[in-house]
């Protein structure tokens, strides 16, 4: 396998009027090219917000840690995404190598713009190829999607279409430039969910054959244990277990992963009752010393939890969490 | 295409009904009005000293056709009203359409001009408004335009009267000097028309600019906040095209769509600006046949080509709007 990402200390904090809002705090994760990773968290955990940070999309208030550094690995040399400043220079990781799809297929189509003239104008700017050539392309990504009709919707609006087919459209679109890396933020959720399960499948079908990776956002554990290879679980703008997606959710090991598993519902016992993890996400105007998830955790170890960030600790060698739990000496 | 005429025909349908709607209102406005015709002349003549009696109203009323059932009356003051022909005015007993004459097209060109001067520095303002983060420009703008829609018309007319007057000697009223005022359209008439006319357009235009920017800029704030604009520029879309294509480009419907209440504003401010400018024009002729004479025959003219004129507008907006919005060609045709 080889290297298609790394982020390195990812940090990020928004400049607004009620003061610095930290919204990523030293995030690092790695891609391996073909591979399909799960960021999981809750709302406001900071999970969009990382997977823009590698399109360098987010709203100009935003402000970069010092220490970051994000490198996308193409043939043709590594790309450090961070020093990337010109239009032009971002068009690389903007539709170029990596695309992105978004949660709600009807709002990131431009109403009044048809969907195969979004298509084209896209191809134009990531390619030398003329009107002629991108729409047989666009056509025929749209018919390898699974939209009947290709010719048709090419030339409709996002309007036109259904929920399941705009979204499809969609992927067609981020697929078209042939990226490396797609970024799917929550693409299912807005979705039912028989069509969840083909647009799924769907996707799971084009990294196989398009050998790309993909950074699969969403906070349903279902959807990252049918799709995903490995998982990163985010809390409050900081990652606080990574691995395999078989050991993360077999064994969890931080006591908010555990949560999130044990708040799923369970199909085939339908009187245990939910256990939802007590209270809410803290507002990251307010956010806790120490470990970040302490004001919710079940398993406070003691006073370390509110004093120190608790550093990465192998679980095994594919499986990492932060947690005072492990630490060497504390009593279990 | 031919979905395109299809909208177009049956949009023009649309809006003939309309009209057609509208003139019922508006006759029926001029009937409830007490007293009819007859009597309003017979009693202006009385003033002047003639000797009327109940038998002279009954004559005038069948020589005027009064005598004739409501709808009827409706049927024969519409067709003719779509042929521009509004019969005579009750009082000044001379036919509507030659006592109106260029006065009414002088006063739609006026608001027409106005609002075209107010889109054309608002869109770009807006725009400029909504997307930049200067804080000093952008406080100055909304400090112009505050100003804009706070300060009354009369007054800015009355200051750059006062101004110019104490300036140049010259008042800057009217909309002809002298010697053009009743003569026939030459290329002297037309120079001298445009050296006048460009302060009535600049009044107007100046509190409905002030507007105009408020909404552009609200409109464009709007749409740079939606989801399909980060989509595009996840997609390598950026700068002018960017900008452009995607926000401006939708935020335009809606301005589109208001144009013809633009207009309608317009017309309501322009008596009063007209008054202070000594213009003539139909919107204090309507003041004057509606409050001073009670003409309802000349009032119920100018309103019903006031209501043509923005229904015209809408029908062309709509058109617009087809053209450059697929849903609202869809809604209406089905």
């Amino acid at each position: 396998m080889t290297r298609l990402l790394d982020v390195e200390n990812l940090t990020l904090q928004f400049d607004t009027d009620e003061g610095r809002i930290t919204a990523v705090d030293n995030v690092s994760f790695s891609l391996e090219a073909g591979e399909v990773m799960g960021l999981v968290g809750e709302s406001g955990s900071g999970k969009s917000v990382t997977a823009k940070s590698v399109m360098k999309l987010n709203p100009s208030n935003a402000i970069y840690g010092e220490q970051t550094k994000i490198t996308l690995h193409l043939d043709s040399g590594p790309v450090d995404i961070m020093s990337l400043k010109t239009s032009n220079d971002l068009q690389v990781v903007r539709g170029g190598a990596i695309s992105m799809i978004f949660q709600e297929p009807m709002a990131s189509f431009a109403p009044a713009i048809s969907i195969g003239n979004q298509m084209v104008e896209q191809l134009q700017i990531h390619s030398d190829m003329n009107i002629k050539q991108a729409t047989e392309l666009s056509i025929e990504m749209l018919d390898r999607v699974g939209i009947s009709d290709a010719g048709t919707r090419f030339k409709q609006y996002a309007f036109e279409l259904s929920g399941g087919m705009r979204q499809r459209a969609m992927i067609a679109m981020a697929l078209s430039t042939k990226p490396k890396l797609l970024i799917a933020d929550e693409p299912t959720t807005a979705l039912d969910v028989t069509i969840q399960a083909q647009v799924i499948d769907l996707m799971k079908d084009l990294v196989t054959d398009f050998g790309m990776g993909i950074i699969f956002i969403t906070h349903d554990l279902g959807v990252i244990a049918q799709t995903a290879d490995k998982v990163a679980v985010m809390y409050l703008g900081r990652l606080v277990e990574q691995g395999s997606v078989r050991d993360v959710i077999r064994q969890p090991a931080h006591p908010y992963t555990k949560g999130l598993i044990a708040a799923l519902p369970q199909l085939d016992d339908l009187d245990t009752p939910l256990t939802p993890i007590p209270g809410d996400i803290p507002s990251p105007l307010e956010r806790p010393p120490g470990c970040v998830f302490n004001t919710r955790c079940s398993a406070i170890v003691g006073d370390v939890c509110t004093s120190a960030i608790p550093k990465f600790l192998n679980v095994t060698d594919e499986h990492q969490v932060a947690c005072h739990l492990y630490d060497e000496g504390a009593s279990k | 295409m031919l979905e395109f005429s299809k909208f177009v025909v049956v949009r023009g349908v649309l809006a003939i009904f309309t009209l057609v709607l509208v003139s019922f209102i508006v006759f029926s406005l001029m009937e409830l009005v007490p007293g009819d015709c007859a009597e309003r002349y017979l009693s202006f003549k009385n003033s002047q000293g003639s000797m009327i009696s109940l038998a002279d109203i009954q004559a005038e009323r069948i020589r005027l056709g009064l005598d004739k059932p409501y709808i009827q009356r409706w049927g024969v003051w519409i067709i003719n009203a779509f042929q521009g022909e509004y019969g005579d005015s009750c009082i000044l007993r001379l036919n509507i359409s030659q006592l109106l004459g260029e006065k009414f097209w002088l006063s739609l060109g006026l608001c027409l001009s106005s609002l075209i001067l107010a889109y054309i520095i608002a869109i770009p303002v807006g725009i400029l408004a909504a997307t930049s983060k200067n804080a000093f420009l952008n406080n100055s703008l909304r400090l112009v335009s505050y100003l804009g829609l706070a300060l009354p018309n009369f007054l800015l007319a009355l200051m750059i009267m006062l101004f110019s007057t104490v300036m140049f000697g010259d008042s800057l009223t009217g909309l002809f000097s002298k010697e053009f005022r009743d003569a026939a359209w030459s290329y002297e008439r037309v120079k001298d028309f445009l050296g006048h006319v460009w302060l009535p357009i600049f009044i107007l235009g100046w509190s409905a600019t002030a507007f105009a920017i408020q909404t552009v800029r609200a409109l464009m704030s709007d749409e740079i906040g939606k989801l399909y604009v980060t989509a595009a520029a996840a997609r390598g879309v950026s700068g002018r095209r960017l900008l452009l294509r995607y926000p401006a480009r939708h935020a335009l419907s809606p301005i589109i769509n208001s144009l013809g209440f633009d207009l309608n504003r317009i017309f309501n401010e322009l008596p009063i600006v007209a008054l202070i400018l000594t213009l003539t024009e139909a919107g204090s002729l309507l003041i004057e046949a509606l409050a001073r004479s009670n003409d309802q025959q000349l009032a119920g003219a100018i309103i019903f080509l006031l209501t043509a004129s923005i229904v015209g507008i809408n029908f062309i907006t709509d058109i617009i709007l087809a053209l450059t919005d697929p849903r609202v060609r869809r809604s209406i045709v089905g």
